[in-house]
């Protein structure tokens, strides 16, 4: 076998995969937890996800065309931002509009930057680079651009005693949320920093092993990793900094009002 | 700029206020076109039953909050045509529970400064040793945490940080309602002394009657949104003549139950 093709996965390999699914539905039920419809629903449901995903990706990399590549990275950004809706119950005012235009610039404009820059393939549109690379910016921003605002909600309303002593003592509303958006900042940085952090060590991050199960030569493969780290964290950063800086005005009226949520 | 010049005598009239505000999908009275004048020199108390509205009241006139309706003059001018954080160094509140911002004492005074982005006054500044004063805090009191300080010494650190910038209208919020009655009352002597020397119009909103029994000048009984009653306090407490502010008045303080 040749170093750079991978094993064929056939049919009857993924039913033997599948059959560690339902194993696990097996221990499910003997351990009574009541776990198993849902076990079975979700595992369908990533076989068939998974399977559209493929056949899609398969389409768009036959066109060759901008135009597919650029509308699956809108329905990315789109379902991410559906996602985080429906996981933060306690939403900042206008967190649609807040947190969409700040993942579109962030993501968006680092994804440019990163793809232009650093990894320079062509044409620019090449959806073997830019799908993947811009997924995982996209993927990893949504979870800080959560934290920024989950934590900035959460911060505004711990704090109102706070604020108001602010603003009764002269306080602009960005002076007297500062505290509260340094810490939702701060927040938002801490799992992609932890990650930096453990990089290698504690994990072996999934592109890396997955460029190296597809033959990749380990370096290298280490280098796509180093640049798509630091691409995620300039767009987690980038993503959180413009959440809180247009979410911290919703809170207050023009006349310095602190009107909550 | 300040609106108002050091000494002038600054009346805050209120003219037919009203606020609604929907609580679980209703709408609500909050305030019901309420009118009065608080004149300085003297503590206009505004006294009633919580959830009257008392609090909303007080928050409009340094417009920490909208009214739906009706105007509040300053003096001559209509507030809401005055920048805001001009209008709250002239018009400062005390709010109820005292926040104390992390640092010293002396941290604390220079927030308003901070702020305002001006020069912050030191120890020995003009402006810190007036506000001690004042507030009857003691110099050495500057240095100290002031998250550690009791709170009684908090509300006069609040009030000492509020009265540092020199403003012509004080607004207390139940002052000391978090307050033993020993501290409640040595802080009421404060409040008298600082509107006689200061020439100060101060409105103080209050369910303690015993409070506005010591301080007050003149008294507004508010119940549901209404200004039920009026008049100087001495006669309004002692010869009420709406049956509301005599069950009200005869109602044991929340002390004593």
């Amino acid at each position: 076998m040749e170093s750079n093709t991978v094993v064929n996965l056939e049919l009857l390999d993924l039913s033997l995969a599948y059959g560690l699914v339902l194993l696990a539905v097996a221990l499910a039920r003997l351990s009574g937890i009541g776990q198993e419809g849902q076990m079975l629903w979700a595992s369908v449901r990533m076989v068939f996800q998974l399977l559209a995903v493929g056949y899609l990706l398969h389409l768009v990399f036959a066109v060759q065309s901008p135009l597919p590549v650029i509308a699956i990275l809108f329905v990315m950004g789109a379902f991410s931002l559906q996602v985080m809706g429906g996981r933060i119950r306690r939403k900042m005012p206008h967190f649609y509009q807040v947190v969409g235009t700040s993942l579109f610039i962030g993501c968006g404009g680092v994804t440019f930057l990163f793809c232009t820059l650093v990894v320079h393939f062509s044409p620019w549109y090449d959806p073997r680079y830019l799908i993947p690379l811009a997924g995982m910016i996209v993927g990893n921003s949504m979870n800080g651009a959560s934290l920024a605002a989950e934590r900035l909600g959460a911060e505004m309303r711990e704090r109102r005693d706070e604020i108001e002593t602010a603003l009764c003592l002269g306080a602009s509303g960005r002076q007297a949320s500062e505290t509260a958006v340094k810490n939702a900042f701060r927040a938002a940085l801490v799992p992609t920093v932890n990650t930096m952090a453990a990089m290698g060590i504690v994990s072996l991050p999934g592109m890396m092993t997955g460029q190296i199960l597809s033959g990749t030569e380990p370096v290298l493969a280490v280098r796509y990793q180093i640049a798509i780290m630091c691409a995620i964290t300039g767009a987690v950063a980038i993503t959180a900094y413009l959440i809180l800086l247009q979410g911290y005005r919703h809170y207050f009226s023009k006349a310095h009002q602190f009107v909550g949520e | 700029m300040a609106f108002v010049q050091e000494n002038d005598q600054v009346t805050v009239r209120l003219e037919k206020i009203a606020v609604r505000r929907s609580r679980e999908g209703v709408e609500v009275d909050i305030l019901r076109e309420i009118s009065f004048s608080a004149r300085s020199g003297e503590i206009t108390a505004v006294i009633g039953p919580s959830g009257g509205g008392k609090s909303t009241l007080i928050r409009l006139i340094n417009r920490l909050a909208e009214p739906g309706s009706g105007t509040v003059y300053l003096g001559e001018r209509e507030i809401a045509g005055l920048d805001p954080l001009q209008l709250r160094r002239t018009v400062a509140l005390v709010p109820q529970k005292p926040f104390m911002f992390e640092g010293s004492v002396l941290d604390n005074l220079q927030r308003p400064f901070v702020y305002r982005q001006e020069p912050t006054p030191g120890v020995d500044s003009e402006e810190v040793r007036r506000a001690l004063a004042l507030a009857r805090l003691d110099q050495g009191m500057l240095q100290r945490d002031a998250r550690s300080l009791s709170l009684g010494e908090q509300q006069r650190v609040s009030l000492a940080r509020a009265l540092v910038t020199g403003p012509r209208v004080l607004l207390l919020d139940e002052p000391t309602s978090a307050l033993d009655r020993r501290t409640a009352d040595s802080l009421a002597a404060t409040f008298q002394e600082i509107c006689r020397s200061q020439n100060l119009t101060v409105i103080l909103v209050t369910h303690d009657l015993r409070l506005a029994g010591r301080v007050a000048d003149y008294c507004l009984y508010l119940e549901a949104g209404r200004v039920l009653e009026e008049g100087r306090a001495e006669e309004l407490l002692t010869r009420p003549r709406s049956a509301q502010l005599r069950r009200f008045l005869a109602e044991p303080s929340e002390e004593e139950v």
